[in-house]
This record gives structure tokens, sequence and C-alpha cells, in this order.
């Protein structure tokens, strides 16, 4: 009896690591951050999307119901962002997998040197979206781009090019830019993934007498599928969710020519303070990247096994 | 089926050389082992022959036909590898078919063969699956599948079986030496397991430091070593060395170290001492209750393994093992004799650790 009195706080703490609720209180911290930063605001959010909340009209703030919504459907706006972000996500994601792919191949020879270029090719996915942008639209400046400068010196062009204020290229060139900027990304998940492919399949393959591009089709893309899968899926992810990019280079425009989703909610929560609509508009992301996010976690299960 | 020639093989990395100058000629339907421990050069002078490196000087001739310029594709091998390295999105009968079908033999005629080499390694139930569903001993058959469907002049095997469990890599042992007698075809065999190469090979090169340090047939290298290391790699337990002097005098000759008096076979040596080490292998020390027994010392370690019993016994300063009858009796402590039959010992120089010739009596290869 005598022993028990004398225990200290720490000893009573070593009783309740050996209790079940132990994984709970480590847990907890963890968990609280968690609902401060990732559930609050979700939930926040579905919230405010079917409430009015306008800043600039304080008096109409209240429960509209899934008035946002119907909106939505007659939104024209909307509707081109829709399909503007299904353009850029996929235009931009397909050029980022063909440069990641050639990079990693690239970078995975043995070749002195190699190193280097490993680190160099990083660097635009090193940049901020906000300090590419601006540097993007530096040299395609349509006064004293470099790049305008280049392509008239070689005939390409015959006077300089505002391509971002041309419905008909400010597309393109925003692909263009963020294939440069997002490229690295897949160059460095496909060169881990070409460093986990046994040399000896090659080895084996070169025996069996299969050249080259067999090589490549039969073994390197083959083994590669689930990490350009996952990488995929992931670039989806932050592709959509991202407007700075555009907002910096476009915003948007012109007119609605590169307005997307993630930009198009921001203005009218940030230029036009009508939460409860942006709010709305964040909720069909968030419903449309949800199928992505559970592509990713089957695919990583599925990879376990 | 043809003959391998390895003519003066060398082969560097910058300034790293790897192998210096291997020269090795194996017959028609040879089963050569290339045993060494790991960085000895034995996987790099088999990927030479599989033209998967290319050697820095040096001719290899496979079917008396120089192959030192052609792709791996081209020398008519087949290579089994320690990872099997199955093409893991090809089903078992797609990966065994897979030379056949790079070298364009009809669909219908491949099936046929992979067929008759899957019922030959007992696979023929598994075609149709991927290798990741296959156990590792199933994965090892489909790679050799792989090889002998090819009906290759050459079969190369880098450490086959060092990715299986005990059981199983005894199991795959066998299966290997019957199959080589039953298509009779020239094999390469790289391992650094000297159990492996003892079985079966016909002729074993053991290497260490881009060297050839013996190339002979198993039993020369276990009885005759050439050297020191070659002794001391083979058999397990190794063999014992004592360091001692090698005494002749008036045409008869014996080793002597403390406690070790072991008369030597040497004809036609000048008179005089030499420092030499006696290496005797442990199943060649017989116990015995003679007192002019070689070889004197007392009990160390009593190990029962059940076959045999080890015995550890120091000898002097030495400590050596003796491979004892199963149901051996003595106790730490005890004294202990030896016998030796002088033909079975073989000597070495203390300074070159090269073997040391002893005359006619050994038949030496």
């Amino acid at each position: 009896m005598k022993s028990v009195l004398h225990r200290g706080p720490l000893a009573k703490l070593g009783d309740l690591s050996e209790t079940r609720y132990w994984v709970y209180l480590l847990l907890f911290p963890s968990l609280i951050l968690l609902l401060l930063v990732v559930a609050y605001p979700t939930l926040y959010g579905f919230v405010i999307s079917v409430r009015e909340m306008r800043l600039t009209r304080p008096g109409l703030n209240g429960w509209v119901g899934t008035k946002h919504y119907v909106a939505m459907l007659s939104d024209r706006v909307f509707w081109i962002s829709l399909k503007n972000t299904a353009i850029w996500v996929t235009a931009a994601i397909a050029l980022e997998v063909a440069m990641g792919f050639v990079a990693a191949v690239a970078l995975n020879r043995n070749v002195p040197g190699t190193k280097l270029f490993g680190v160099l090719i990083l660097l635009p996915y090193f940049l901020p979206n906000v300090v590419a942008g601006h540097m993007w639209a530096l040299l395609l400046d349509p006064r004293l781009g470099v790049i305008n400068d280049i392509l008239v010196k070689v005939r390409i062009l015959s006077s300089y090019k505002a391509w971002f204020a041309d419905p008909a290229t400010a597309m393109a060139a925003t692909i263009v830019v963020e294939a440069w900027h997002g490229f690295p990304f897949f160059a460095l998940l496909f060169l881990a993934g070409l460093k986990g492919i046994p040399e000896d399949l090659y080895k084996a393959a070169a025996v069996d007498g299969a050249g080259p591009i067999r090589q490549f089709r039969l073994i390197t893309v083959p083994m590669l599928r689930t990490v350009i899968t996952a990488a995929v899926i992931l670039r989806v992810i932050s592709l959509v969710n991202s407007p700075d990019l555009l907002l910096v280079l476009t915003g948007g425009g012109p007119g609605n020519a590169t307005q997307v989703l993630s930009l198009y909610a921001f203005q009218t929560a940030y230029r036009e303070f009508n939460f409860g609509y942006a709010g709305a508009l964040a909720v069909v992301m968030f419903v449309i990247l949800m199928v992505f996010a559970t592509l990713y976690i089957r695919l990583t299960r599925v990879s376990k096994d | 089926m043809a003959n391998l020639s390895i003519k003066d093989i060398q082969k560097s990395y910058g300034a790293l050389k790897v192998l210096h100058g291997i020269d090795v000629e194996l017959e028609d339907g040879g089963f050569l082992v290339l045993l060494g421990p790991s960085g000895c050069g034995k996987s790099t002078l088999l990927n030479i022959i599989a033209g998967l490196d290319e050697p820095s000087t040096g001719e290899i001739s496979i079917a008396d036909r120089s192959v030192t310029a052609l792709p791996p594709k081209d020398r008519n091998i087949a290579m089994v590898f320690q990872s099997y390295a199955l093409y893991p999105t090809m089903t078992v009968e797609r990966n065994i078919g897979f030379g056949l079908e790079m070298r364009g033999v009809p669909e219908q005629q491949r099936k046929a063969e992979v067929r008759k080499a899957a019922e030959m390694l007992q696979i023929d139930h598994l075609l149709q699956r991927l290798p990741a569903n296959l156990s590792g001993g199933q994965r090892q058959r489909v790679a050799m599948g792989r090889a002998i469907v090819r009906n290759p002049d050459l079969f190369l095997f880098d450490e086959p079986l060092s990715n299986l469990d005990a059981k199983l890599r005894v199991e795959m042992r066998t299966e290997i030496k019957r199959l080589h007698e039953r298509l009779g075809t020239t094999i390469v065999y790289v391992t650094h397991d000297q159990i492996e190469a003892m079985t079966l090979a016909t002729k074993v090169a053991v290497m260490k430091g881009g060297y050839v340090q013996q190339l002979a047939d198993p039993r020369t290298i276990y009885e005759r070593p050439a050297n020191m290391f070659v002794a001391g790699f083979i058999g397990s337990p190794a063999m014992n060395f004592i360091r001692g002097k090698l005494v002749v005098e008036a045409g008869r000759s014996r080793f002597e170290s403390e406690g070790v008096r072991v008369p030597v076979p040497v004809s036609g040596a000048a008179p005089g001492t030499r420092n030499c080490v006696l290496g005797v292998r442990p199943e060649e020390m017989k116990v015995t209750t003679a007192d002019n027994a070689p070889i004197k010392g007392v009990i160390d370690v009593v190990e029962p393994t059940g076959p045999d019993t080890m015995v550890t016994v120091r000898v002097g300063d030495h400590s050596v093992v003796a491979r004892a009858e199963p149901r051996f009796q003595g106790r730490r402590g005890d004294p202990v004799a030896f016998d030796v039959d002088p033909l079975s010992i073989n000597l070495f120089d203390a300074e070159t650790e090269e073997r040391i010739v002893m005359g006619s009596v050994h038949q030496d290869a």
C-alpha cells in the first residue's frame, strides 16, 4: 500500500499508456489541428453555399437554400469555366507528362553531368506560381517581350504579338507556361519510377531479343503505369485547385477565354465579395475533385497489394 | 550445344580493373561454375559472356564462333537471373515464350514449345498466371522455362538459387543438375555457394579480385586447392590451417608445429627448413588413441550435428575443427589425438600462400 501512495504523476501517465485510451490521447493534438484547419473551413464552405453572404449588401444575408446552385445552371460563365478547366487541365497535364517523361528518361542515363541537370530541371518547379507567372508575362510581353523579339527575328512573326490578349492564343499560351512550370513534378516522379525498374528486366529483354523500342513499350511503360496514374491524379487535383498562374497571366480574360472554375470562384469571392455564390462554386469543385481523390486512394490501395 | 572459349578477358571501369585476363575453356556440354565472394568479378564475367557488358580486351567464342562483337540476342544464349527478371505485366506463358515471340516464331509453334518446357518443369498449370501470383520456387521455374524453351547454345545462370529458402534451394539444385543431364546444354553458372559449385560443376573457376585462382574439376579443387584462398573458400567447416615448419632431412620430410608432427611425402626436396602452413580438412582428422599420433590437442567445444559431431580442438596456438563420428564421447578439457593420412594433407607456402607441390605422390592436375 505504501508504494501506491508514493507514486507521482509520471507513474499515472505510465498506467494510462497501458490502456486502450492512450492511442486517442496521442492522436488528440493533431486531431484538433486537422479539425481547425481542414474540417471547419470545409464545412463552413458548405454552409455559406446555401446562404446569401454579400459583403456589399449585408442586408440580404441569410438562408437561401439551393438558390446559388440553381443560378449556376443558367450561369454562362460557370459553364465556360467548367469547359476551360477541363481543357486547361487536360492539355497542360498531357504536355507535362510528355515533357516529364522525356526529361526523366534523359536523366536516367548514367551520363556524367546528369546530376547537375537533375537539379536544373527542377528549377521551374521551385518557383512560386506567381513568380513564374510574372516572369512569363514579361517574356511574352507585347511591347518588350524577349520571345516576341526572337520570333520576329527568325521571321516566324511579322510583328510583336499580345499572346495573352488574343482570345485565340491566350489559352494556349497559359497552357505552355503551366507545362513549363509543372513538368519537373512529373520528371521527378518518373525518374524515381525508372530507378525502381530492376536492371535485370532490361538485361533479360536484351537476351530475349527485344530492342530499345520494345523494351520501352513492354517494360518501361507498364512498370511506370502506377506512377503515371498517381502523378496525373495528384496533378489534376492541384491544377483544378490553383487559380494563381491564370490570375497573374490573364485574370481569366480576354473576355472569359481563360476563365476556370478556381479563378471564377476566387474572383466571385474577392472581387465581387459574393461569398455565397463563390462557396457554391467551391462545393462543385469539391465534388469534382472528390472523384479524383477517390481514384487516387483506390489506386494506392491496389498498388499496396 | 556448344563449347565456350574465354580468351584473355580484361575489364576496367575507369581506373578500376575488375578482370585481369581471364582464360577459360569449357567443353561442349560442360558445366562451368564461376565461384567466388562478392566483388570477385564473376558476375561481370558472366555479363561479358552474355554480351550485356563489353570487355576492355579479349575474346569470347561460343560454338567456335567469335561473338565478342555481337549483341546478346545474336549469341544464341539464354540467361537466368538472380531476381528471375520475369516481366511483371505478362503471363507465365508469354514470359516463357517471349524470346520466341521476339524471334518471330509463329504463335501455334510457340505455344506448343512453351507447353513442352512448362511440362518439363511442372509449371504447365500456371501458364495463365502473372508472376506476382507465383511463389519464389515457381518464379524460379518460370525463369528456367524461359531459358530452356529457346534451346540455346549456352545457358547462363546468375546466382539463380540465392533468393530461395534453404529447402527449396536444395530441391532446385537437384532440378538444375537433372536438367543439365537431360538437355546436355553447356552451362555457365555464377554462385558464391561452394556447395552448388561442388554438386553441379564439371569445372569450377574459383575467382578472387578479378583473377581466376584455380580452374579445375570440383574434386581437384577440393582435394588439391591451388592456394590458401581456394582451400579456405571451399568446404564447410573450412580447411584447418596450422602454421609451422617443413623439415626436410635425409630424404624424409615432416611438418612440425606445436602439438603437430606429420610425415610429408615430399620427394626430391633439398634438406632444410622452411615456414609453411599445413592444410587439413576436418573429415581427414581421425580420432585415435595411438601414442605417436601426428596431431595432439585439447578439446575446446563439442557440437553434435546429427550425422557428425564437430570437435573444436586447441592444438598449440591453433584452433582446429575435426569432423568426428556422431557418437563421439569427449568433453571440454579432455586431451585428444588425431591421425591424418599424409596423402590427404596440403602444404602451403607461408609467404605466397600457394600450395607446395609435393612430388609425384600427388598426381597433380
